[in-house]
């Protein structure tokens, strides 16, 4: 959900892939190289527990952050601590990667709008849906992807777009997001609507306007639309999801912050041992019969 | 002292005064030394760098003044626009709507005891819930009730309900201050004459208790300009909630300076027209114990 397309990364994506981001713009390429280095250098940088303890947070423990209320499939039952959920999983498998025990894995609140602030940071990292682009790298580090993301549109089952959906109509409808996301990008790059979107400020009021038709459709990642339209809003369906923009999720850290040297280490272990997809089919249910439309 | 210009300095040591001009020095140096070592300390601050690329970056702010949907964020200075005009109308509604309950918790008649019942558990009630839970109660509430018109309006106009039904309740405390400080001989000079309650009340203590109230009535409109933010909570994109979307989109909080520097814009004004009034009140009244 947290995340956010440039809109030139948008166009230059379907060319060239994640290539795009590092050419956009002369800030882009220098994180994006950073990152590149990062992940190189971390093949032969010394990653065991004790190795890293200088640069953690608090001594002896991974202290990781995320906002509140979480939502399924990312955490379940608004609880980080239970290791259930794909960000929350995800968060312990990097942890056990790296030498710490379940028990050494501290839970820290960080509001989304906090988590870009200027100064120390009282975490390591926050994993929250929050999507890399290059503006954003300029103030914070982002790990490498650890999802990549699709938007998707959910509508009540009564509403006229589940069944018209072409490129044209779909630019007749009122949308609605949550603030801070790549969706409103989206929506107004991708689709083009004439009427302006809502923007909410949690998922939960999102949802609670498309129950009273104040908006037409809401649009989020494609896990998030899936679980609200299965469980959350009875009379609700996902409509479809779109092509994907290169959009990713990446787990956020102080600017420079040296352990993200380790955690891509860890995510590229977690990536090639095929934990990663394993927990996805575990959490997120991509069903491959979700259709794709043209936004 | 001062041979070039003898006028001038002859009627400034009449106006200050030789300890009132050391006075003026004084202050003026210590002001000037009070600000410089504040400024200091923030530019020498460890972080004082980042700082002022997050918060006072002046192309960051542009961007956030001019907006681009396309990017995730709408224009601050577009979406000012919306709080002024909900601002100009709850304004209007709250002057009537306060004046009624006012004047309705004046009444002294048997039979609009209903009525005063009413109105006073509406001014303990909405004086005392929190505004912005206001704003969710109607915004979220009456879409979900499913009323033909009442159910279909657009977000800015139940913030607005919400801001009149919050504001309302304060200015009728106003209101029923200044008819208070109306000294009870002009009623019964009113009654006298053989007006009735109602028109003692229009054309004797309303006229001069508004005198009486006007500067702490655009005291609470000056607070009402900026709450007219949180109505941002409702999805619709007034300044405050476009200043949002700009640092969330990019990680950079100048939209807030951006923002906060409209608002200003908007109540200076009204804070020195409030002054000036205030100023004017005074000298008249002074004027008048005089004569």
């Amino acid at each position: 959900m947290r995340h956010i397309t440039v809109a030139a990364v948008a166009a230059i994506t379907a060319l060239t892939g994640g290539v795009g981001l590092a050419a956009c713009g002369s800030t882009a390429s220098s994180s994006a190289g950073s990152g590149t280095s990062a992940s190189a250098s971390a093949s032969t940088a010394s990653c065991t527990n004790s190795s890293i303890q200088s640069e953690l947070y608090a001594k002896g423990v991974l202290t990781v952050a995320t906002d509140k209320p979480v939502y399924p499939p990312w955490f379940e039952n608004n609880t980080p601590t239970n290791g259930q959920g794909y960000e929350s999983a995800v968060a312990y498998a990097i942890a056990a990667q790296l030498g710490f025990a379940k028990s050494k894995v501290t839970w820290a609140y960080e509001p989304f709008d906090n988590s870009y602030a200027p100064g120390p940071k009282k975490f390591d990292f926050d994993i929250n849906e929050i999507s890399y682009s290059a503006t954003r790298a300029q103030v914070v580090t982002f790990s490498n992807s650890y999802y990549p993301v699709q938007q998707a549109l959910v509508a009540l089952k009564t509403s006229p777009i589940v069944t018209k959906h072409t490129p044209a109509e779909l630019k007749t409808y009122v949308y609605g997001d949550q603030v801070g996301t790549t969706s409103l990008a989206f929506i107004n790059s991708q689709i083009q609507p004439t009427q302006t979107p809502k923007v909410f400020e949690s998922l939960n009021d999102v949802k609670q306007a498309l129950q009273d038709k104040q908006i037409a459709a809401l649009v989020t990642d494609t896990p998030t639309a899936q679980y609200i339209s299965s469980a959350e809003i009875s009379g609700s369906v996902m409509v479809a999801q779109f092509p994907s923009t290169g959009e990713h999720y990446g787990l956020l850290f102080a600017k420079g912050n040296p352990l993200v040297t380790c955690v891509n280490k860890a995510l590229a272990t977690l990536t090639s041992n095929g934990t990663l997809a394993k927990l996805q089919a575990k959490y997120l249910q991509i069903y491959t019969s979700v259709p794709t439309i043209k936004p | 002292m001062a041979d070039g210009l003898p006028d001038l300095s002859a009627r400034r040591s009449r106006l200050l005064g030789t300890g009132e001009r050391r006075g003026l020095a004084v202050s003026s140096a210590s002001t000037v030394i009070v600000l410089a070592a504040l400024v200091l300390l923030f530019l020498l601050a460890p972080g004082s760098r980042a700082v002022r690329h997050t918060f006072f970056n002046p192309a960051d702010m542009w961007r956030a003044f001019v907006g681009d949907p396309a990017k995730g964020y709408y224009s601050v200075g577009e979406a000012i626009w919306l709080n002024i005009r909900m601002f100009v109308v709850a304004e209007i509604l709250i002057l009537i709507l306060a004046l009624v309950v006012a004047v309705v918790r004046q009444s002294t008649g048997p039979a609009l005891l209903p009525l005063r019942v009413v109105s006073t558990v509406y001014v303990d009630v909405c004086r005392g819930v929190p505004l912005i839970l206001l704003i969710f109660a109607i915004g979220f509430g009456a879409p979900a009730l499913s009323l033909r018109f009442i159910s279909s309006q657009s977000a800015a106009v139940y913030g607005v309900a919400a801001l009149v039904i919050s504001y309302s309740a304060y200015v009728s405390e106003v209101y029923r201050a200044g008819i208070n400080s109306v000294h009870r001989s002009q009623v019964a000079a009113a009654r006298s004459l053989g007006l009735t309650e109602g028109a003692a009340m229009r054309h004797v203590i309303l006229p001069q208790a508004v005198r009486t109230i006007i500067p702490p009535l655009l005291n609470d409109f000056i607070s009402l300009q900026k709450d007219t933010a949180l109505v941002g909570v409702l999805g619709s994109i007034e300044a405050n909630k476009a200043a949002e979307l700009f640092s969330d989109t990019t990680f950079n909080y100048s939209s807030y300076v951006v923002a906060a520097i409209l608002f200003l814009l908007l109540t200076i004004p009204l804070a020195r027209f409030t002054d000036h009034l205030i100023a004017r009140d005074r000298a008249r009244r002074l004027a008048g114990a005089g004569q």
